[in-house]
């Protein structure tokens, strides 16, 4: 019932008003009860128990109604929670919490009080089910907590208690209740900041292998796990439009209009979340303050140490966290490297976890000679003649991994011996090979043979643009996808002075084009942009050519391939000119929001351009397209080894076959489709297929007849047979 | 044709018969449910008659009572007081009605067959039972307790007894004012002054007289009327003669002996010869309990749970919290005439005198 008048409420509190003696009976029933079972909580019996518990239950239903009454009541329960919730009977012990959880929805208890009360005695209590039942009601209380704005006094307490948990008894198992807490709260988006990356971290350097490992695990997959949920809550839709018809054809009940009300609530939820700035979280590695240390007392703490018991998987973990936050922040832990070194063999368990590990472990600003002897003792041990396909595509995979974050980490003889298995028979090798050769193309193309170096890469090589860079040396800072907009101004400007009847070059004066610019600040909502997903050009006239490599001759004619080349190379140099061209638009004026836009659009574009096989280039290749946030995983590194595997047995091709061909119902021969489909046209069988079904009985006469000829039967039919043979079946061949 | 001489096969199974063999035991049917159990213990509930007159007979009914001679009275006994939490009310009152003969019938001056404390936590939870029978007899066993043994264990009925008082059903209301009345007989004294005795009792009396607050207490109100209504009439009359005994004893003028008993402190008692004097202070207490009031082991009590052991304190809180309401309630109560106008003159009786009186000399 909901009153809403003022009268309502009146009348409302008028009733409790008259039933406050009763109230107040039933309140000394209770306080009765509790004293005699407060005198002993061990033996009390049954029906004292349910009285108790029925009294308690009802108290903290109508307990906001009685407030003088009930002052001591929220205490009294947590006094008997806190102090007997060993030896309390189960039912009692959830009615406890429960009823507290009541009190808080009544705010006649602030949620640090009863977040203050659950927590002691998650932590501490042997009963499963009491555990389950804490750890979900203080993760609900957190949540309310922080449903209509973010309650940073009770994150914060809540956090140093988490904090100190973990930090104040580093061998006990105790700290996973935070780790549980904590993660499930930066799933929910609740907890972003450093203070709860921090209680993981200390987590992750504690000495018990559960916490550790829970530690680890978070800062491994919690913000994955975060941008599923994401993406999960968004993808969920209600089609408005749909229910409002619907409503509008059955029959009209309560719920119905409840369910529409909702739908209408959560798209007008939407929208108002739509119009928000989304908000900047960042992910825990990012969040990590001081990373070097952190590396640092990981890697001596459990991978150095000797002491330190984690099976090897685990060690694995860490030592995934350790090399990913090596690779991301740029850290230096030389006997990292030196620690790689044992495992690096073809024997050793998971050893593509250690591959990628390392891999993850380079960045450019490690000392080459740190890498070599690794990238040469890869090549030693995985990648020859002698050795299985698979072991070999994952050395080579590796090994480019590795150059593609420090290209300097190998040597040209090397490099030079490891692009030869190109022309491996082993088709995972030979495209491992090939990955390689085209990074060097893009990093380093002076170090191949010349007549791997490919066109372009020669080209530039001569022209002197690409030069080697040397170790240290960054690149210059650039927006990404500005070269685009400077392309696409130019080309507007271009357009504009030809509707004017200007010369196309024409430099039109610069204080009209800046008073458009400006005009155009914000940008516009045009109407293609309230659909969902935008619009994205695609090339209609690319001739789609799907080709293995660039060796395999192309059948476009020499003379016509030239003019093209020619043609190419005048716009490579202007293009040259207007590389330098496009930093100025950064310099020299201010971005609109209307240019940004624009340039996520084009960079959109790009990239589907990019994805298209064709003369537009090639495609971008892997590691130009990794975020630096994605760690590198052990599948990557054994890649195609698919390819290379032995024969597949028969289940596994028809899967793979399946895998294609998706639409198809069942796996079957040609014969059997053909078959198949003769019968769906009702077309007639074959005298043989009519042989083949004939029923067993019916040839049964016959097969013993056959036994019991006598030898001149026998002769007289073999003879019909071969006579009929000659003259071409029963009815002969004679007539045609 | 191969089907059909297939399918009579099965159905020829169907009819045939088990073969039986020559000692070997019956194959068991294919729905045969094992349906023997095990068990530690077993009760074998002997009606009472059958218990007592086989005082010579050695009954064996089944292996677990191999018994050569009856088991003793005593073994009897605990017996019964275990089958006060049986499941049947008839069960509980018979137990009750054996327990009570057995301590009323018992030599004079030969102690209990169990001790008080051993028999009491079993009785406790009885008070709050839903049977009237078994109140009833419950009151009878608990008369029959030796008073000076009841002194030792108020604290630990006087809670029943609250509950009970504020039970929604008016039976068991009425039952437990009637135990509190035969407490305030037995033991008085110590009921009022033990912990929680005196305010929450009173409470508890305002709550089933219904006179808490102001316009609860007039006489147009739903007065006492929450919960079931009782099927014994008249409770208020017995709730009025139970309050003014319980004020009577808490806060009612002391009599001479008890005033004498007071001042023996101060003065040289007769006991103790001459150049002996304040000696009793000094003496080991005869109360079972003599340091209660500093309340070691238990935990901090409010006001409400503390324990008032003078008649001055019991005064005071009484007149600050309870005499205006009480005042009130006897007024309505006179105003209404009849029996209930007349037990109400017994209340106001006894609050005359002890105002009259005053905090004390």
């Amino acid at each position: 019932m909901i009153y809403r008048t003022r009268s309502g409420i009146n009348c409302y509190f008028a009733l409790f008003r008259s039933y406050i003696e009763d109230f107040r009976a039933q309140h000394y029933q209770y306080e009765s009860h509790r004293e005699i079972y407060m005198a002993a909580p061990s033996s009390a019996t049954d029906t004292g128990l349910i009285s108790l518990r029925d009294l308690i239950d009802f108290i903290s239903h109508v307990a906001d109604c009685y407030p003088g009454i009930c002052k001591d009541f929220p205490q009294q329960l947590i006094d008997m929670l806190m102090q007997h919730h060993l030896v309390l009977e189960t039912e009692l012990r959830e009615k406890l919490v429960g009823s507290l959880v009541l009190l808080k929805k009544k705010d006649l208890l602030d949620s640090a009080t009863l977040l203050h009360t659950l927590f002691p005695i998650l932590v501490s209590t042997p009963s499963k089910t009491l555990r389950a039942l804490l750890f979900q009601k203080i993760l609900s209380e957190l949540r309310t907590a922080n449903s209509k704005t973010t309650n940073h006094k009770l994150n914060r307490t809540m956090q140093t208690v988490l904090f100190n948990l973990v930090t104040s008894d580093r061998t006990s198992a105790k700290g996973l209740w935070a780790i549980k807490i904590t993660r499930e709260l930066w799933k929910r988006q609740i907890w972003t900041e450093a203070k709860a990356v921090e209680i993981m971290k200390e987590a992750a350097l504690s000495q018990n292998e559960k916490v550790i490992i829970g530690g680890v695990r978070f800062f491994l997959g919690g913000d994955k796990e975060r941008e599923e949920l994401e993406d999960e809550d968004s993808e969920e839709e209600v089609n408005v439009g749909q229910v409002k018809h619907q409503l509008t054809i059955n029959k009209k009940t309560r719920k119905k209009a409840r369910v529409a009300e909702k739908a209408i609530k959560a798209v007008r939820n939407k929208e108002r979340k739509k119009g928000n700035p989304s908000p900047l979280n960042f992910s825990a590695l990012h969040l990590l303050h001081d990373p070097q240390g952190f590396a640092d007392n990981m890697f001596f703490k459990h991978l150095q140490n000797g002491k330190s018991n984690l099976k090897l998987e685990q060690k694995l973990q860490v030592l995934q966290l350790v090399s990913r936050l090596v690779g991301l922040h740029k850290l230096h832990i030389m006997p990292l490297y030196s620690y790689f070194q044992k495992f690096l063999t073809p024997r050793q368990p998971s050893v593509t976890s250690f591959l990628a590990s390392l891999a993850q472990a380079s960045h450019d600003l490690v000392p080459p000679d740190v890498l070599e002897p690794l990238v040469q003792k890869i090549a030693n041990e995985f990648v020859s003649e002698a050795s299985a396909g698979e072991v070999a595509t994952a050395g080579l995979n590796a090994i480019r991994e590795i150059c593609a974050r420090q290209p300097l980490a190998i040597e040209e003889t090397l490099l030079q011996d490891l692009v030869m298995y190109k022309k491996s028979k082993d088709k995972g090798v030979m495209m491992a090979s090939k990955g390689l050769l085209s990074l060097y193309r893009d990093v380093g193309a002076q170090m191949l043979k010349k007549r791997d170096r490919g066109k372009e890469a020669a080209m530039s090589l001569r022209a002197g643009e690409r030069q080697e860079r040397r170790y240290g040396e960054q690149a210059v800072g650039e927006i990404e996808g500005l070269e685009l907009l400077a392309k696409w101004k130019d080309e507007e400007r271009r357009k504009k002075n030809i509707e004017n009847g200007l010369p196309s070059d024409a430099e039109d004066n610069e204080d009209e084009n800046d008073e458009a610019d400006w005009a155009a600040w914000n940008v516009e909502d045009d109407e293609d942009s309230d659909t969902d997903g935008e619009w994205i050009n695609v090339e209609q006239d690319v001739d789609i050519v799907l080709s293995d490599s660039e060796d395999e001759g192309k059948p476009a004619s020499k003379k016509a391939k030239q003019e093209e080349e020619a043609k190419k190379d005048t716009e490579k140099e202007a293009e040259a000119d207007k590389a330098i061209d496009f930093m100025k638009l950064a310099t020299t004026r201010i971005l609109t929001p209307a240019d940004l836009a624009k340039l996520t659009e084009l960079r959109a574009q790009a990239a589907v351009d990019a994805t298209l096989p064709g003369n537009k280039g090639r495609v971008a290749a892997p590691w130009t397209s990794r975020h630096t946030d994605d760690p590198l995983t052990a599948g990557e590194i054994e890649g195609l080894a698919a390819l290379s595997a032995a024969k597949a047995t028969r289940e596994e091709r028809i899967a793979h076959a399946r895998e294609g061909k998706t639409d198809r119902s069942e796996h079957m021969s040609k014969e059997a489709r053909r078959k198949e489909r003769k019968e769906e046209q009702g077309k007639s069988t074959t005298n043989k297929e009519k042989a083949r079904k004939k029923n067993f009985l019916m040839t049964l006469g016959k097969a013993r007849s056959k036994n019991k000829r006598s030898l001149v039967e026998t002769r007289a039919v073999l003879k019909a047979h071969v006579d009929r043979g000659k003259r071409g079946g029963r009815r002969g061949n004679v007539g045609q | 044709m191969g089907s059909s001489s297939k399918r009579k096969k099965d159905k020829q199974k169907d009819f045939q018969k088990p073969k039986l063999k020559v000692g070997k035991t019956k194959a068991k049917p294919d729905n045969y449910t094992d349906t023997s159990f095990k068990s530690k213990c077993m009760y074998i509930l002997w009606p009472l008659d059958v218990l007592l007159c086989s005082q010579l007979l050695a009954i064996v009914l089944t292996q677990q009572s191999l018994h050569l001679a009856a088991p003793t009275s005593n073994a009897t006994f605990t017996h019964n007081l275990s089958l006060l939490s049986a499941k049947s009310d008839s069960q509980r009152r018979d137990s009750l009605a054996y327990l009570t003969t057995s301590i009323s019938s018992r030599p004079v001056n030969s102690p209990l067959p169990q001790p008080v404390s051993v028999i009491l936590p079993s009785l406790l939870p009885l008070i709050l039972d839903g049977a009237t029978s078994v109140r009833t007899q419950l009151l009878k066993l608990l008369r029959t307790l030796p008073p000076g043994d009841v002194e030792d264990h108020v604290a630990q009925l006087l809670p029943y007894v609250r509950a009970g008082m504020t039970h929604l059903a008016a039976d068991i209301r009425g039952s437990a004012v009637e135990i509190l009345s035969w407490m305030v007989e037995a033991a008085g004294e110590s009921t009022v002054s033990c912990a929680g005795g005196w305010i929450k009792t009173l409470n508890c009396f305002l709550s089933v007289l219904g006179w808490h607050t102001e316009e609860s207490s007039q006489w147009s109100s739903s007065r006492a009327s929450f919960g079931k209504s009782g099927s014994q009439g008249k409770p208020m009359v017995k709730t009025l003669g139970a309050l003014a005994m319980f004020l009577d004893a808490g806060i009612g003028k002391p009599s001479i002996d008890g005033v004498d008993s007071e001042m023996s402190g101060d003065d040289e008692s007769p006991d103790w010869p001459f150049p002996l004097c304040q000696t009793a202070q000094h003496m080991i207490s005869d109360s079972s309990t003599p340091f209660a009031y500093l309340n070691l082991f238990g935990k901090p009590r409010d006001e409400e749970g503390e324990m008032y052991e003078t008649r001055e304190d019991r005064y005071r809180v009484f007149s600050t919290r309870f005499q205006p309401a009480i005042e009130r309630g006897i007024k309505s109560a006179r105003e209404e005439g009849g029996e209930l106008g007349r037990a109400s003159s017994g209340v106001s009786k006894v609050l005359k005198e002890a105002i009259a009186y005053g905090p004390g000399p």
